[in-house]
């Protein structure tokens, strides 16, 4: 049963490492749906995980962490969204500055707050009945929080949201044609708005989790990139909220097994390969992919300005 | 008026001069965060102790400094008055030799480099026997026969760590295997998380590791699994699961330094061989969960009853082997040395011969994997 336990603990800790990877991009994918890029998610999450550590250090509730880092998060996506959609300034540069910015307050007022233990961490579930399941059991239902489980909800509900509502029709209009979705009456600032902050809400727990979840410390930069995998996670999924679950996934197992193969490969190679997939993905997304572009939403990036076009 | 103004710039010069004369200002460059909880916590508490026990000293220090952008801050605390200043990171090595040179008047000291200069000196504490005892320990705890190690990068110091850690493992489980996984970082959290994991997932149920976090310790007391600490006290991240660990005592090696450049014995012109290797016996570095705690008591039980058949000293529990073979290293006259052959590597061949201890120079460019280590090992000759 060899092929069980790899099966199990790759699959178990690719759902662990994914999740601040899923939370950020179902994220990405909200503000992205409305026609705004926010490379401001390394930012978001830092400032999540900075947020969540020292509210549940100060309050012992992990839950209160997460809920203040969502808050956090929100708070920097709406400046984004202010400079991005009522001043129409350049997304890309506002974004960028938003996790430059993030980078260095989260460290700035972590200073005091580096390798303290953590003694209120968000527990990991045990399943009744279902982790007892063998292989499944310990595959999808054991040493899991519950962000996992709320993320993949979370998923789904997103992409019910955006493909099966009236909302949804609204958000992608706004993101694919703003004139005419302003011509139908939608308030097309107020949806960018929300669709953005939205997603700052989730970058927010996804870096939250980092700090009181997956490993319980605050540390400077601990998120480590992980915001720019999200933007590239965000082009793999193509905008689609369930796809996204199937990128985390990827990526989080392909994190995992760049530790577990070590023993057949080189280590400088494996260490390299959950990086190489995102670049593979993005140079995809560029010129090989026609059919990519085409799902990528047609006013991705463009300010709106009513009577312009 | 002019000449009161000189009067009193002149006396204020020859104050100064005499103040520096008998005053130290030392400055220290650290490469990582002072609250890392390992390497440059370790030396921030050292410069403390020293800081708070000699009133002819002040201390001030830079923290997080990237290794390519030493001298820039060398440049700063210089222009802050500093007289002597220790660079502690193998980094470092370059920026500091050539700071040196441009500051001849400024004594510099280096961690954990073997570059010297007339103005600069070098020092380390080394853990290598201290591994070796928690390798002891770890050969007693392992019950899959299988030990985990998450290392930083595949280099002499590190290597050397593994090597004496497996030795110990071996002396008391000959047939126990030790697990290595490279992350290639001295600071990431979430690689030395998943690396534990990975580790976990293979079997192993007992570990150590040579990286500056508390990312192992955590880990594995989240499954209930026993771990050695390193650098710093990591009993308190999981009291009931540190059995004991690497601790350091930096101020020894700074005390001992600084009190020799107050009293003239080191100068800006005698430091060419000035290298601090200093060990057990010396003080620098001490085997424990927490300083004064060896083993953590919860485990003294265990290892107690935990019995085997010694080649020299026969029938014999783990317990009084650890503090047999502590006594003999810590004793001012070391009598014992982890790497004492005969000696062989993973892949056969004699590294040590009977009898003979390494020298200082095999010791610091250590690159072979002793028996036992399984895993890969880039760079092995």
């Amino acid at each position: 049963m060899v092929w069980a336990d790899w099966l199990v603990s790759t699959v178990s800790r690719a759902l662990a490492f994914g999740v601040p990877l899923l939370w950020g991009t179902l994220g990405e994918i909200s503000a992205e749906r409305s026609g705004v890029i926010n490379l401001g998610v390394e930012g978001m999450m830092i400032l999540g995980a900075f947020t969540a550590f020292a509210v549940a250090f100060q309050t012992g509730s992990p839950g209160l962490g997460l809920l203040a880092a969502a808050g956090v998060g929100g708070v920097a996506a709406l400046f984004h969204a202010f400079l991005s959609v009522t001043l129409r300034a350049n997304q890309y540069v506002s974004g960028l500055a938003l996790s430059i910015f993030g980078l260095g307050l989260a460290g700035l007022l972590g200073r005091g707050w580096e390798g303290k233990p953590l003694a209120a961490t968000l527990p990991s579930l045990a399943l009744p009945g279902l982790s007892r399941i063998p292989v499944v059991g310990p595959m999808l239902f054991q040493n899991q929080t519950v962000l996992t489980y709320i993320g993949i909800v979370l998923a789904f509900l997103l992409w019910l949201l955006l493909f099966r509502t009236r909302w949804g029709v609204a958000i992608r209009s706004v993101g694919e044609s703003p004139a005419t979705a302003d011509a139908l009456g939608i308030n097309v600032t107020l949806v960018r708005y929300l669709c953005v902050v939205f997603g700052g809400l989730l970058a927010g727990v996804g870096g939250g989790y980092l700090s009181v979840a997956y490993r319980p410390a605050w540390t400077e930069g601990m998120t480590a990139g992980m915001g720019w995998i999200v933007i590239a996670l965000t082009i793999f999924a193509a905008w689609d909220p369930l796809q996204a679950i199937w990128g985390a996934l990827f990526f989080g197992a392909l994190y995992h097994l760049s530790y577990r193969l070590q023993a057949f490969l080189a280590p400088e190679l494996l260490k390299l390969m959950p990086y190489l997939f995102a670049v593979v993905v993005l140079a995809l997304s560029g010129f090989g992919g026609a059919r990519w572009r085409r799902r990528a939403p047609g006013a991705l990036g463009v300010p709106y300005v009513r009577g312009e076009r | 008026m002019k000449r009161i103004l000189a009067v009193v710039l002149a006396v204020v010069a020859l104050g100064t001069v005499a103040v520096a004369a008998t005053k130290i200002k030392a400055g220290f460059i650290y490469v990582g965060p002072i609250g890392d909880y390992g390497w440059t916590y370790a030396h921030d508490m050292a410069r403390r102790i020293v800081d708070a026990k000699y009133d002819w000293l002040e201390t001030v220090y830079v923290e997080s400094v990237p290794e390519g952008e030493v001298e820039t801050y060398i440049d700063l605390l210089v222009r802050q008055g500093c007289n002597v200043i220790f660079t502690t990171s193998f980094g470092f090595m370059d920026g500091t030799l050539a700071a040196a040179q441009r500051y001849p008047d400024v004594i510099f000291a280096h961690c954990s480099g073997f570059k010297r200069w007339a103005n600069m000196a070098t020092y380390m504490a080394d853990f290598y026997q201290v591994y070796y005892l928690n390798g002891l320990m770890a050969g007693a705890l392992t019950k899959t026969g299988k030990i985990g190690y998450v290392a930083a990068f595949p280099i002499p110091e590190v290597k050397r760590h593994i090597n004496a850690f497996t030795i110990g493992v071996r002396e008391v489980n000959p047939t126990a295997e030790v697990h290595v996984r490279w992350i290639y970082e001295w600071y990431n959290p979430a690689a030395a998380k998943e690396a534990t994991e990975a580790l976990i997932a293979e079997g192993c149920d007992v570990f150590a590791f040579t990286e500056d976090s508390p990312t192992v310790v955590q880990v594995a007391a989240e499954r209930g699994l026993p771990s050695f600490g390193h650098y710093s006290p990591m009993y308190v991240f999981a009291p009931d699961y540190v059995v004991s660990g690497q601790l350091v005592h930096w101020e020894k090696i700074y005390e001992d330094f600084l009190l020799k450049v107050y009293n003239g014995v080191y100068t800006t012109r005698n430091l060419a061989h000035v290298d601090y290797w200093w060990l057990l016996a010396q003080g620098a570095v001490e085997v424990g969960a927490d300083f004064g705690m060896v083993i953590n008591p919860k485990w003294e039980p265990f290892f107690k009853e935990y019995v085997i058949a010694h080649p020299v000293f026969g029938r014999i529990s783990v317990y009084d082997l650890v503090y047999i073979r502590l006594n003999q290293m810590a004793d001012p006259g070391v009598t014992f040395d982890p790497f004492q052959g005969p000696v062989y590597d993973r892949k056969g061949n004699l590294r040590v011969p009977e009898g003979m201890w390494l020298s200082y120079d095999s010791l610091i460019t250590m690159e072979w994997a002793a028996a036992g280590i399984v895993g890969p090992w880039p760079g092995e000759p």
